[in-house]
């Protein structure tokens, strides 16, 4: 039993969250918002028709892209800023107006530069994305404790050695929290980015369901991104657990 | 502490109450985008009916589907728009009371197509997927029996303009006042194609059902206002500029926008955009039955009742005097 609590909990916190979904449906707090049953109903009759993997097809080119570029420019970044001053007076200024940045108003102007095609919607993840990402990483890396670098350099380690052996273990769970954070960002900034460019994928999927009011379409997309954001987030956490064992100490996302 | 406590409770109740009083008086209009020289006649009619009595507040919002969910979560009392699709689907309890303007628009293509016919295969630019231009393109299709190519969605018949002057499309579907702007500036490279009349709604003025029953008065108000400002401008199109209040929100717009009201009004007047008598049963039958062609209704439109989508009763009212 006490095995299976985390999982019960999880299934039970679900149930909470869709039970109000429901209840409020029924109500209803407004006739734009459909119950929970209806959205699952409309999200299964995409599922079936394929028309919400024709969406993802569209909606995930920009989002990968635009993670993966956040993901090893952002950590690349991160590492160069943590354990070099100068870079840190150079680099983190612009990442802490990125991450403070309005984006909504400022995609016109992406756009001006780089059109309406993929490049801007890859823009607008990456904005969403690499500040969190290279901020965290630097952070980490600034804050490694002094005693083990200092230990292994009294071993007569490389600085190699002590980059690859001591920092960045050290370093890691502060920059897995960012890449999951950054993630999470890149996911909210391909939707934003389809629904304020031009509606492609699942941005098209909202934006045509509440042009003719079908509701239920409309939510379950929105429920199908949140969805794979939370088994995309499992995954990077199961790489985590491969790459440094040590970090598990039971996180919510499990 | 407790008596302190029960107080700040007692004021705050207090306030509220009052202001929901306060608002219940002033009538809150949605607009689906912030005020532009196209709404210079609604506020027109907004400043007459103010004359008469009406109270009232406005705010703009990004998208006409969000000004719609405003009304349809009562966070706002009459909007803009063509709620077909909602009143249907959602079986929402609002009603359109008065037609606005009418779904004129005009296929611009270059200057290697004559007619509708010639389309057929071709892309077009459109302003949104299942939005006015979406549905007139449908429509377009079944009457000639074409299909056109990929459509794309460019938002803002402006935007669709700009790139067809930049040549990245060949085909598109302007408002009036925006095939005008490109006949005029590029009538050598561009056709406006001949277009069959359409009287189905572009803009209605809608509102919740048992709010308007509740706020009759205010209602009447509002819909006659309408109706004399329609009629009067069908007479001569050149009143919007004149009684545009220079302290109201069109008034405040730059002096090269207020300059071209005159011109707009009276090509729109002239082009059939506005129904001097508010749209009415014609409106409606029309409205049924081109939204159904277009595929934001569903039925028979012989068979759909007009009443479950509009309320005729202000628009009755302010005609009969």
């Amino acid at each position: 039993m006490l095995k299976h609590r985390p999982l019960m909990l999880k299934l039970l916190s679900a149930l909470i969250v869709f039970g109000a979904w429901e209840i409020a449906g029924r109500v209803p707090v407004s006739y734009a918002f459909p119950t929970f049953i209806d959205s699952m109903a409309a999200l299964a009759r995409m599922t079936f028709d394929g028309s919400i993997f024709v969406a993802y097809a569209e909606t995930l080119q920009p989002l990968v892209v635009g993670v993966l570029i956040s993901a090893v420019f952002g950590i690349g970044l991160g590492l160069w800023i943590g354990l070099s001053k100068g870079f840190e007076w150079l680099f983190s200024p612009i990442f802490i107006v990125m991450q403070a940045a309005p984006l909504a108003a400022l995609i016109p102007l992406l756009v001006m530069v780089y059109g309406i095609g993929l490049t801007s919607k890859v823009f607008v993840v990456c904005i969403m994305a690499m500040p969190v990402i290279v901020l965290n990483t630097a952070s980490a890396v600034r804050n490694t404790p002094a005693s083990l670098k200092e230990m292994a350099t009294s071993f007569l380690a490389h600085d190699r050695d002590v980059l690859l052996k001591i920092i960045l273990p050290a370093a890691s769970p502060v920059i897995f929290s960012g890449l999951r954070l950054g993630v999470s960002a890149g996911f909210i900034g391909a939707i934003l980015s389809e629904l304020k460019i031009t509606p492609t994928g699942v941005g098209d999927i909202i934006t045509y369901s509440r042009s003719i009011a079908d509701y239920p379409s409309m939510y379950a997309a929105i429920f199908s991104i949140i969805l794979l954001a939370v088994i995309f987030l499992n995954l990077l956490e199961k790489l985590e657990d491969i790459l440094f064992e040590g970090n598990n100490r039971g996180y919510a996302a499990d | 502490m407790n008596a302190f406590i029960a107080r700040l409770a007692g004021v705050a109740l207090a306030t509220g109450m009052t202001l929901s009083a306060a608002q219940a008086e002033t009538i809150r209009i949605a607009l689906a985008e912030p005020p532009s020289d196209e709404m210079a006649a609604f506020f027109v009619a907004l400043d007459r009916a103010k004359a008469n009595g009406l109270d009232y507040e406005w705010t703009a919002f990004a998208e006409e589907e969000l000004a719609i969910q405003a009304v349809l979560s009562g966070d706002m009392d009459i909007a803009f728009g063509t709620p077909y699709a909602a009143m249907q689907r959602s079986k929402a309890p609002v009603r359109i009371i008065f037609q606005l303007s009418k779904l004129v628009f005009f296929p611009v293509t270059t200057k290697e197509f004559t007619t509708l016919k010639d389309l057929d295969g071709q892309p077009i630019m459109l302003h949104s997927r299942g939005g006015g231009t979406d549905s007139i393109a449908n429509v377009i299709e079944q009457k000639e029996g074409i299909t056109f190519g990929e459509r794309s969605y460019v938002p803002g018949s402006g935007n669709r303009v700009a790139a067809m002057l930049a040549g990245q499309g060949n085909a598109t579907i302007l408002d009036l006042s925006n095939r005008n702007k490109i006949i005029e500036e590029a009538g050598d490279r561009f056709n406006s194609l001949p277009m069959f009349e359409v009287k189905a709604s572009d803009e209605a003025l809608f509102a919740n059902l048992d709010w308007i029953k509740e706020n009759e008065e205010a209602v009447n108000i509002l819909v006659k206002a309408l109706h004399s400002t329609w009629s009067d401008m069908a007479k001569d199109p050149t009143i919007i500029r004149r009684e545009t209040s220079p302290d109201g929100p069109i008034g405040q717009l730059p002096a090269e926008v207020l300059a071209e009201i005159d011109e707009f009004y009276t090509e729109a007047v002239a082009g059939g955009l506005y129904d001097p008598n508010g749209g009415g049963r014609e409106a409606a039958k029309a409205d049924m039955e081109w939204y159904v062609e277009a595929g934001q209704l569903e039925g028979d439109p012989a068979t759909l009742n007009l009443e479950d989508f509009w309320y005729f009763a202000p628009l009755d009212a302010a005609m009969a005097q």
